[in-house]
């Protein structure tokens, strides 16, 4: 990965840790672009999931429990990617990757079964609702993981 | 809800998410200028806050207040958030954040219409 130290603008030339091989900062240059689109999610998925669970939790407590689990993912996968330790990314790629089941497996159920998900969760129909940004934010997160190891 | 106020934050906010994204492409990180634009769209944003729950406090209609509230606390906290998490970005990523910003705030203020108008629970 080093030959691709020649980032340009994205690439952070203040952390020498990237010179010396450690991974680079997970938070950096176009991680903060994702970040925000991150918390952007947490806060949506988690302020979306309390009104489900406070108000309507009998009408499908799975769909509003998995529902509550995305915002959970969101957050940390939020949190770890603006720490961007060697410990915040393992727990990052955890995220990410369930992250990604779940946008695949709930897209697949609220095709399926769509009477179960009344469009419950930012992961129903792909995250249809939000302009499938949530299918394509587990790819981006992961491709950037990869990117600044 | 305020509707003319309103259109007017979006149409800032679509404005200024432009101006940011000619920044990335740019390749600058923002400047004073644009801070100081997000600074006047901010306070917009939080008349918008105070005139919301004074309107809402002169309404007995039923519709979802607390969503109501919630989406105008967002969308008064959104730019601070955002100012405070590239405080030390120095690259066109920070004129990047602010792009993505930008483009969530008219979808927060149709929001608060929406749930102002009882369109959604």
């Amino acid at each position: 990965m080093s030959s691709r130290s020649g980032l340009g603008p994205l690439a952070d030339p203040q952390h020498p840790e990237a010179a010396a091989g450690a991974p680079r900062p997970t938070g950096r240059g176009f991680g903060r672009v994702l970040v925000t689109v991150y918390g952007i999610f947490a806060l949506a998925a988690t302020a979306r999931s309390v009104v489900q669970i406070a108000t309507k939790f009998d009408e499908a407590p799975i769909a509003y429990l998995l529902s509550a689990l995305a915002a959970v993912i969101y957050i940390v996968a939020t949190v770890a990617l603006a720490r961007g330790d060697r410990t915040s990314r393992r727990v990052a790629t955890v995220a990410i990757t369930i992250e990604l089941v779940g946008v695949l497996g709930v897209g697949l159920l609220s095709l399926v079964i769509p009477h179960d998900f009344p469009s419950a969760s930012v992961w129903s129909g792909f995250g249809s609702g939000y302009g499938f940004i949530p299918l394509v934010l587990p790819f981006v997160g992961l491709w950037w993981l990869r990117r600044t190891r | 809800m305020t509707g003319p106020f309103a259109t007017a934050i979006i149409v800032v906010s679509l404005l200024l998410c432009c101006w940011a994204v000619v920044l990335v492409i740019a390749n600058r990180a923002p400047g004073r200028a644009l801070l100081s634009a997000s600074a006047v769209l901010e306070l917009l944003l939080v008349v918008f806050l105070v005139g919301g729950i004074v309107q809402m406090a002169g309404s007995d209609r039923d519709f979802a207040r607390a969503e109501f509230v919630g989406y105008l606390l967002a969308c008064a906290a959104v730019i601070p958030v955002a100012a405070w998490w590239v405080r030390d970005e120095k690259s066109r990523a920070a004129a990047g954040v602010l792009a993505v910003v930008f483009l969530v705030l008219p979808v927060l203020v149709i929001r608060v219409q929406q749930v102002w108008a009882g369109s959604v629970g």
